[in-house]
């Protein structure tokens, strides 16, 4: 990622770089958790789109969609950000769903990340919808765009000071 | 359809291996099986979205699609389907595939491996 600054003499410069690089982990943390937030949303719109069919067992080697109940579970289960992991200047953090718990299907616990699991990869039994792959591959630039926009913004900002 | 998209789709269709002296072809369905085949192995290949899309006046000039290949089989090394599938990917999308996951499904006894893949079209 690239971006400007603009010094005058080389006093100068030493003084930025100096201030980035105490910076850095606090900027980077805001970015991210911009970035994060982008991704988080499009995981979210994009199980909107998972695909439905009343339950009925997959039985006689027949395939089937999720019901709108495990479709339910999913939407319930709500995206987040995880603790940020720092080190340095290097942050890193993962989105997911909050609830990794178990869910209620058919009078069965179920756990929830095995249900989005199976409609996300598919199972031998259910068709797969691939929302999660799709809602990385369409947040991705935006999360990016997002990012730099706040580094931008925090060095310009420290750079007039 | 993309064109990368249907020769990728002839060549695992017509995937084959001998077993015990006989000629077998992998079972392949495009997007989905209504009705899962009776077999020892068989996969599945879908166009699943559009990745990426290259403008310029006014024109999507190259679009890129993501897709995915899944096998299924009730053998743990995948009876062979694994190198196979692998190779015919290098070959039709150069480097852009990977695998994606690979599971067992405990009801069915059936190990899942899912690559996913780009083509242009």
């Amino acid at each position: 990622m690239a971006f400007e600054l603009k010094a005058d003499g080389l006093s100068e410069v030493s003084e930025l770089l100096g201030k980035m690089e105490d910076r850095a982990p606090a900027v980077a943390g805001k970015a991210l958790y911009d970035g994060a937030g982008i991704m988080a949303a499009e995981l979210s719109k994009s199980a909107e789109s998972i695909k439905t069919a009343p339950f009925k067992y997959a039985g006689n080697g027949n395939t089937r969609l999720p019901s709108p109940e495990e479709k339910e579970i999913v939407m319930a289960a709500g995206t987040g950000i995880a603790k940020f992991d720092k080190n340095g200047a290097e942050v890193n953090t993962s989105v997911g769903y909050r609830n990794a718990g178990y869910a209620d299907l058919n009078g069965k616990k179920k756990p929830i990340p095995l249900i989005v699991n199976s409609i996300n990869s598919g199972t031998s039994f259910m068709q797969k919808q691939p929302f999660v792959r799709k809602a990385a591959n369409s947040g991705g630039k935006k999360s990016i765009e997002a990012m730099k926009k706040v580094i931008e913004t925090e060095f310009e900002a420290m750079s007039k000071k | 359809m993309p064109d990368e998209f249907t020769t990728l789709v002839t060549a695992l269709k017509s995937l084959t291996q001998t077993e015990n002296g006989s000629e077998i072809t992998l079972p392949v369905a495009e997007d989905e099986w209504y009705t899962r085949p009776d077999v020892v192995s068989y996969g599945i290949v879908s166009l699943d979205f559009e990745a990426d899309a290259l403008r310029g006046d006014n024109v999507k000039q190259t679009t890129s699609y993501e897709g995915s290949v899944d096998l299924f089989s009730l053998v743990k090394s995948g009876a062979g389907w694994v190198e196979l599938i692998t190779q015919t990917l290098t070959e039709y999308c150069g480097g852009s595939w990977n695998l994606n996951s690979h599971m067992y499904e405990r009801e069915t006894s059936l190990f899942h491996w899912e690559w996913t893949f780009e083509v242009s079209g």
